[in-house]
């Protein structure tokens, strides 16, 4: 008995001297274990979180971005410039939540194409940081939209999310907001964004949130708090990327 | 020491009239072999030619029979062929060499053999005058002369190695090369250094052509070659004339003594002659006496290729515009983005005649960004299993194609360069040029410039429009001529009309076709209908009409 004692210790002295970092946080996510086996982590049962709930078809090319952004190995200029094609997929996709009529155009040829405009009255709203990050993808889709910026902390001692800073387009109770928040583990930074939206009387179901990475828990929280809100995200998984921000702006 | 040789090597190294230009950093100057007679000829001031000519006929006359050093020539004076007619041989575009499967036709073989300074180079020269056909490719035996050991190239700066005995010459790569031009193909075509009688490490490519010229001295020595000509000459000049000419050209030019330049041609080149080339006439078709004068003889030679080039000859886009693929379910192989409320809005931007330009390249390179991410996610991809910052691992994807590269049609195609590589990194890029012969209505082939090892990669096949089908039919085969495999083609565009796609996908059943939209009709002019009007007009702000 003794000896086998002596022996796991040697293995521990090993293992902390070459991989530190990885015993340390093994320790702390200890409390996640229990909620999926380890490599199994992509065949998890498909969630449904109702009809306003969306996720990006799931190609290989969507996999790939969302791969490259995971891997803790991803130097930081691919890092920004593969995050940058999954933001552009997640716009282009929630453009298509935003109204629009049908209109015929006249082509070079003299012939008619049917076809259809977008209606105007739209906004953008992110949620300071990792937020941010997803404004130029919009930008770049729509010109001259109006973006508004949300800043909210969470209490270091209660984990309260409290609202910092907020400067939104004083119409936007007329308009439709798309909000944006890439990486949502527990839901109560974008809950407490919702609330603020509410209070500026945008109602509902003009709120379109884009999102990366999401929980399933911050996906519950969101669909039983906000049925009427549309959110539209790449991948429903019980690990996010919380790095997003840090390597995206890198501050790590 | 290293001029001696020469004087077995005489007249010329390897030249192209049909160098597509995809390797113009490596080989030394052509413009130095150029028969005087066509040299002189020139008009510093050529009319026609968009590439620049050699700066004046005294300056060419002079580097004519001086080796330069390698990369010394200007890529533009090497890539054309200059004529008689001040005419520029290969800037004229290459009409197509397949049919309508867009399967190879052979080329045409010719060759021409002959004792040395017997005019070879002459006859092959007025030859692809009098042809007037654009993208021939003449190619000499001197550029496979084969790499000499040490000793022999000791031997060979004493002046006693024989250039003169079908030793010396490598024909297994004589006969690979040439078989491949016949298919069309391009090929990578040894320069030989004559100063250490080694190949330069960088290879010239000749790219395939409708008629193929292959000269030199031995040139009928060899069966096998002899089976690939479809035309075999002779040029016979007397013996006393080549004598003459060589003294005259290695005394006056080369600074030469008399002695030697006899001595060795009494010593090797006069025996080869009547050893291995004299004999080698009777496999001749046509036997020109006195060269490169003898108009009469050149003159049937040249009835004789065009009745046969005639005989292969075909109309393709008018016959692609006429079969009837109508009724036909879409091919298998084409892909198109899904027309979501986005995707129709910018369609609509983009076909609306009152668009501002502004916004029509706005909402086109939108379009084409979710063109490349659609075509990307149909390559190849493998199960990765990567490890995260929360030290745990993860079953993701990653692509598994290790080189992508783009090539645009111009100009249209060019747009599309951009938004390829905002979502592929470190992409290269080619480029073709193709234009329509407004006399004919055929697409031309005037310019390639691809990666060098293209087929090593995925190919991101790029134009705006595809109407008939034609250019990217022609491109497609550019490609695969270069040894790229058909499934490794992606042809990516933001509009097709039906009947494109279907010739596309039936002459090249592999290549995926990857677009944003589909229109049926197609009018009298080959502008899709609805459409968009042209698109390179409207991007590059080209039409002056509005």
């Amino acid at each position: 008995m003794p000896e086998h004692h002596e022996e796991d210790r040697q293995k521990t002295v090993c293992l902390q001297t070459m991989e530190p970092d990885v015993i340390h946080s093994n320790k702390t996510s200890e409390d996640c274990k229990p909620l999926f086996k380890e490599n199994e982590l992509n065949e998890l049962e498909e969630y449904n979180f109702g009809p306003n709930f969306i996720k990006l078809r799931p190609t290989d090319g969507v996999r790939e971005l969302q791969t490259v952004i995971r891997d803790k190995n991803t130097p930081r200029t691919d890092f920004i410039f593969y995050a940058d094609r999954l933001i552009r997929l997640i716009v282009e996709e929630g453009l298509n939540k935003l109204p629009y009529r049908k209109c015929s155009v006249t082509t070079p040829t003299g012939q008619v194409y049917n076809g259809l405009r977008y209606e105007k009255g739209n906004c953008g709203v992110s949620i300071v940081r990792s937020g941010e990050a997803m404004e130029q993808g919009l930008r770049d889709c729509c010109r001259s939209l109006r973006i508004g910026k949300i800043l909210i902390q969470s209490d270091e001692d209660t984990h309260d999310a409290k609202v910092v800073y907020a400067n939104l387009p004083k119409d936007i109770n007329q308009r439709k907001v798309l909000l944006m928040y890439p990486i949502m583990c527990t839901g109560n930074t974008v809950a407490k964004a919702v609330k603020i939206l509410q209070q500026n009387n945008v109602n509902e179901s003009n709120i379109i949130l884009l999102n990366l990475f999401c929980t399933p828990q911050a996906a519950n929280q969101l669909v039983t708090e906000f049925p009427g809100m549309t959110i539209l995200t790449s991948e429903v998984h019980p690990v996010a990327p919380s790095h997003f921000g840090q390597k995206y702006f890198g501050t790590d | 020491m290293t001029e001696n040789v020469f004087a077995f090597t005489t007249m010329n190294m390897t030249s192209s009239a049909s160098d597509s230009g995809d390797d113009m950093d490596d080989s030394k100057g052509e413009d130095e072999m150029k028969p005087l007679s066509i040299v002189t000829d020139l008009s510093p001031s050529s009319p026609n030619g968009p590439l620049k000519m050699p700066k004046s006929p005294s300056k060419v006359s002079s580097k004519k029979r001086i080796r330069a050093p390698p990369g010394s020539a200007k890529p533009e004076e090497r890539r054309v062929l200059h004529t008689h007619g001040r005419r520029t041989l290969y800037t004229a575009g290459r009409p197509p060499w397949y049919n309508m499967e867009g399967q190879l036709t052979n080329a045409f073989v010719i060759g021409i053999c002959g004792g040395s300074a017997s005019g070879k180079t002459t006859v092959a020269r007025k030859i692809i005058e009098a042809l007037d056909v654009p993208w021939v490719s003449l190619v000499s035996m001197d550029s496979f002369y084969k790499v000499l050991s040490h000793e022999q190239h000791e031997k060979a700066i004493r002046n006693e190695y024989d250039f003169d005995h079908p030793d010396a010459f490598d024909f297994d790569l004589i006969v690979s090369t040439i078989a491949r031009l016949k298919e069309g193909k391009n090929v990578n075509v040894p320069v030989y250094n004559f100063a250490t009688h080694a190949r330069e490490k960088a290879m010239k490519t000749i790219y395939g052509a409708n008629v193929v010229i292959f000269e030199g001295i031995m040139a009928f020595v060899n069966a096998e070659l002899l089976k690939l000509m479809d035309i075999k000459v002779f040029v016979d000049t007397d013996s006393d004339v080549r004598l003459a000419r060589r003294l005259r050209r290695d005394i006056a030019e080369r600074g030469r003594d008399p002695q030697g330049v006899l001595k060795q041609y009494m010593k090797f080149v006069k025996p080869s002659f009547e050893h291995y080339i004299e004999p080698s006439m009777r496999s001749a078709d046509i036997i020109v006496p006195r060269g490169g004068e003898n108009d009469v003889a050149i003159n049937l030679i040249v009835l004789h290729v065009h009745n046969q080039l005639q005989a292969r000859g075909f109309k393709l886009r008018s016959k692609l515009a006429q079969s009837t693929h109508n009724g036909q379910p879409m091919p298998e192989s084409l892909h198109i983005l899904e027309k979501t409320p986005q995707v129709n809005g910018m369609h609509s931007f983009i076909r609306d005649r009152g668009t501002s330009r502004d916004e029509f390249i706005f909402y086109s390179k939108r379009l084409m960004r979710l063109l490349f991410e659609f075509a990307i996610s149909m390559l190849p991809f493998k199960d990765v299993v990567v490890e995260l910052p929360q030290s745990m691992t993860y079953n993701g994807k990653r692509i598994a194609v290790e080189k992508i590269a783009g090539v645009s049609i111009l100009r249209a195609g060019e747009t599309m360069e951009q938004a390829l590589c905002e979502v592929c990194k470190d992409v290269s890029i080619g480029k073709i040029l193709i234009q329509t012969n407004l006399d004919t209505g055929e697409p031309e082939l005037h310019y390639t410039r691809l990666p060098r090892d293209i087929k090593d990669h995925y190919i991101f096949l790029l134009d705006a429009t595809v109407a008939t089908g034609a250019a990217a039919m022609m491109a497609i085969r550019v490609l695969l001529d270069h040894d790229v495999p058909e499934e490794k083609i992606f042809l990516c565009s933001l509009l097709m009309a039906e009947s494109g796609v279907h010739t596309v996908a039936y002459a090249f059943p592999k290549v995926k076709i990857v677009t944003t939209a589909v229109d049926k009709e197609m009018n009298e002019d080959f502008h899709i209908l609805p459409g968009l009007g042209n698109f390179g007009d409207r991007y590059f702000g080209t039409d002056f009409n509005d």
